[in-house]
């Protein structure tokens, strides 16, 4: 019993000199602040400010149009009709639109041959050839969708007059061009907002990277000034792992409670971010999601020699990591194998997880295999920060 | 003169030294690079999605609803993965992040075309990734046009029209489409262009942050100036020579990569392709000198130079374009030389411009080459005082 209680107030110990010593080196090292507290506030609002327009509004395009007649003309009508495109230009020849087009002045082109009013007025079928550029698709998108709809919407209405000239009733006239109506509707984001699209799987895949690179930076330190040598409290040969760990843990879990506040409190809100999720929710998936990437950084941590090393080694994993998720470019697209892999990394879990809760206001049962694998994911890392821990730890205490 | 090349030339040697010692050199110009340009070429190998999974609720059960299921299910995008009962699981399976779209034929749609009568399919899909929205958008509209055009067809063919004739009725303007530059809309076409030199600017800047900021760290600055004969500007060319030339190199790689193993079209000049891969990399260099120059600190400098680095994709306008950004947004995605290496890369390789459009990008990249030089003194100072060195 004895000596159980005084395990246990070495234990309080030597937990409350690693949090103490935690914050300290947090807080006194500006390159750690960046990362650790300030990185996520200049990210998450600098891309929303970046993002923060939401949808690509009129794309210029060139129309040539070689007809020059009131069909042609109403047909043009339509492109600038929609929200998506404006016809800034018209040129006369294919050449022209060419160098307008190189010069970034449009970014698709309409060819309106001469016969097109011609062939419409003979019962004939009118073909007008579009040009478009995919070299960016979110442009490529607008242009055509919009051309598009005012071309079948302008085909739809020459059949309809065609038909009531021919005798058909409005119903059956209507019926007759088009049987079927397409109603689509979007969900969660009925906008396609770009900004609603990628924020939040951008702020989780932050969270993970600046602790990752953050606890690596503080574990550089550690090594650099044999700080695993200098805690261990007077009378004991060594530290304990659990202590230390767990003195981690609690000073980023604190430092993430409140940043994290804010950004699912307010900066939410201040950019209008779909927040449908309830409290609870997003806390049950907040907390195993942090400790998963805690222990992952702690992991990495005892494995850094200098301080510098974290963010030269671990910075350009961000854009992989964030592709691995699925959450931006669709996991359709990737390797199976490689999507499978990406599991490995809590922002996988935690950026579909949040997505559903915060996008599509899913509950706690709803994202229960994401939960399920974020608390595996903390204990699998959670054993390799503390067998790495116990390394370091048993090594400086042989030194002393 | 010749003074300025016998001391760069003494740097140079210093210098080639400590890069045979220093394994953090030969890891990010080298090693991670080509690491990352290989995750690149595989995560983008697919270069299509293909089969997303949608729920249906078919609510009317019959052979023409049947029918239209099997057409979205055979198309590239879409795969029927679920039949559900009702919108509300439907929706559950939504939530639970087991479909992404929602098809629903409501009841009497065999009834009501058969007699002639508008009838009605909706979709819901999810707009939380707007790139499968829009092509499950596209593909399932798609679908739905050539069954409701299957129907007109029938019905004016049975009012005696022969088919050419129907088709020219039901379809009075049809478009031929032409996508020029990146004919097969694929993802890899125009996303690995943009994230394999996203990854070459992260490590030249952090390589050259590394390769001064250390020289501070280690309080070793003035020995470096001392070899340079106290010429900052034969020491600076000295200390990032060596980096430029094997980030070229991998650069080169990067290029036979993308081109080579990932197909990209390369339908302009390879030539000015690798001019502006010199001034890119040259004009990270030079930024990333001033960081550590202003800050004197390496592991702040590398925190800030990183945090701008990684920045620059998302302000490129390849993904969300400039044009669509708020006016000071747009102004601020000049400050990355990275915007405008994109326009060359988009230019020369895919759109195959004429050379001369490109001739401004890289007089820009020129610029963020020469300006932060103008700081160069400052690094002098950082590193000719003593209270500059062995900062955090």
């Amino acid at each position: 019993m004895n000596r159980c209680s005084r395990q246990i107030s070495s234990y309080w110990l030597q937990f409350r000199t690693v949090l103490r010593n935690e914050y300290r080196t947090i807080f006194t090292d500006a390159g750690v602040v960046l990362v650790v507290i300030l990185a996520i506030f200049i990210y998450s609002t600098l891309y929303s400010l970046g993002y923060g327009t939401e949808v690509l509004r009129n794309v210029p395009i060139g129309v040539i149009d070689q007809s020059k007649t009131p069909a042609s003309r109403q047909l043009i009508e339509t492109f600038s009709a929609g929200p998506n495109t404006v016809v800034a230009y018209e040129p006369s020849s294919m050449e022209e639109a060419k160098r307008l087009f190189f010069d970034r002045e449009i970014y698709g082109i309409v060819y309106i041959p001469s016969d097109y009013e011609q062939k419409l007025l003979g019962g004939q079928m009118a073909t007008v050839s579009l040009y478009m550029d995919a070299s960016y698709f979110l442009m490529y998108r607008q242009v055509f969708q919009e051309v598009v709809t005012g071309i079948n919407a302008t085909g739809a209405m020459v059949e309809f007059q065609r038909l009531i000239a021919k005798g058909a009733n409005i119903p059956q006239a209507m019926a007759t061009t088009q049987p079927i109506i397409y109603q689509g509707h979007n969900l969660f984001n009925p906008y396609l907002g770009y900004g609603t699209f990628v924020m939040p799987a951008i702020i989780i895949v932050i969270i993970q990277q600046t602790l990752l690179i953050g606890l690596g930076m503080i574990g550089g330190t550690w090594r650099e000034f044999n700080l695993y040598g200098k805690l261990i409290p007077p009378g004991r040969k060594c530290m304990s792992t659990l202590p230390v760990m767990a003195g981690k843990t609690f000073a980023y879990i604190s430092v993430y409670a409140v940043t994290l506040t804010y950004i699912f409190g307010l900066h939410y809100k201040l950019f209008h971010l779909p927040a449908n999720g309830d409290t609870g929710t997003i806390i049950a998936l907040l907390i195993p999601y942090l400790l998963a990437c805690i222990n992952l950084g702690i992991a990495i941590s005892t494995v850094c020699r200098y301080r510098e090393q974290s963010i030269m080694l671990l910075l350009w994993t961000s854009i992989p990591i964030l592709m691995l998720s699925g959450a931006s470019l669709p996991r359709e697209a990737i390797p199976d194998w490689l999507y499978a892999f990406g599991q490995i990394f809590p922002s996988s879990h935690g950026v579909q997880g949040f997505i559903r809760v915060q996008s599509m206001g899913a509950n706690l049962e709803e994202v229960m295999p994401e939960v399920r694998n974020l608390w595996i994911l903390t204990l699998i890392y959670g054993g390799m920060a503390a067998i790495g821990i116990r390394y370091r730890l048993r090594k400086a205490g042989a030194k002393m | 003169m010749p003074n300025f090349f016998s001391d760069t030339f003494a740097v140079l040697k210093r210098e080639i030294r400590r890069i045979f010692r220093q394994p953090m050199y030969w890891t990010l110009t080298v090693f991670l690079p080509l690491a990352a340009f290989s995750f690149f070429a595989i995560l983008l190998s697919k270069g299509v999605s293909r089969d997303i999974p949608v729920a249906v609720v078919d609510q009317d059960q019959t052979s023409l609803s049947r029918k239209v299921v099997q057409m979205i299910d055979a198309t590239p995008t879409a795969r029927v993965a679920f039949g559900a009962q009702s919108m509300e699981e439907a929706e559950r399976l939504i939530r639970e992040g087991k479909v992404m779209g929602i098809v629903q034929i409501p009841p009497f749609f065999e009834k009501n075309i058969l007699s002639n009568r508008q009838t009605h399919i909706e979709t819901y899909l999810s707009g939380t990734n707007i790139t499968v929205n829009g092509l499950l958008t596209k593909d399932l509209q798609t679908a739905v046009m050539t069954f409701s055009s299957g129907i007109q067809l029938q019905l004016l063919t049975k009012q005696g029209l022969t088919e050419k004739q129907a088709m020219a009725q039901l379809m009075p303007v049809r478009f031929d489409k032409h996508v020029l530059f990146n004919p097969y809309i694929n993802y890899a076409y125009y996303l690995s262009p943009s994230f394999m030199p996203m990854m070459l600017l992260i490590f030249t800047i952090m390589a050259t942050i590394f390769a001064i900021g250390v020289e501070l760290k280690r309080g070793s600055a003035k020995e470096w100036l001392d070899t340079a004969n106290g010429s900052i500007f034969a020491a600076f060319v000295g200390k990032i020579l060596p980096i430029t030339l094997v980030m070229f190199l991998t650069s080169e790689l990067m290029f036979l990569i993308i081109f080579k193993v990932v197909g990209v079209p390369l339908n302009g000049s390879l030539t000015v392709l690798t001019i502006s891969n010199l001034l890119f990399i040259l004009s990270y260099q030079s930024i990333g000198t001033l960081i550590i120059a202003l800050l004197s600190n390496l592991r702040l400098a590398l925190s800030i130079g990183g945090g701008y680095s990684v920045l620059a994709f998302s302000f490129s306008g390849l993904t969300f374009p400039i044009m669509a950004m708020s006016e000071p947004m747009q102004w601020f995605s000049n400050i990355f030389p990275f915007t405008f290496y994109t326009d060359i890369i988009i230019d020369q390789a895919l759109r195959g411009a004429p050379v001369i459009y490109s001739f401004h990008d890289m007089g820009v990249l020129c610029l963020f080459i020469i300006l932060p030089l103008l700081w160069l003194p400052r690094l002098r100072t950082v590193c000719s005082e003593k209270k500059y060195w062995g900062r955090l």
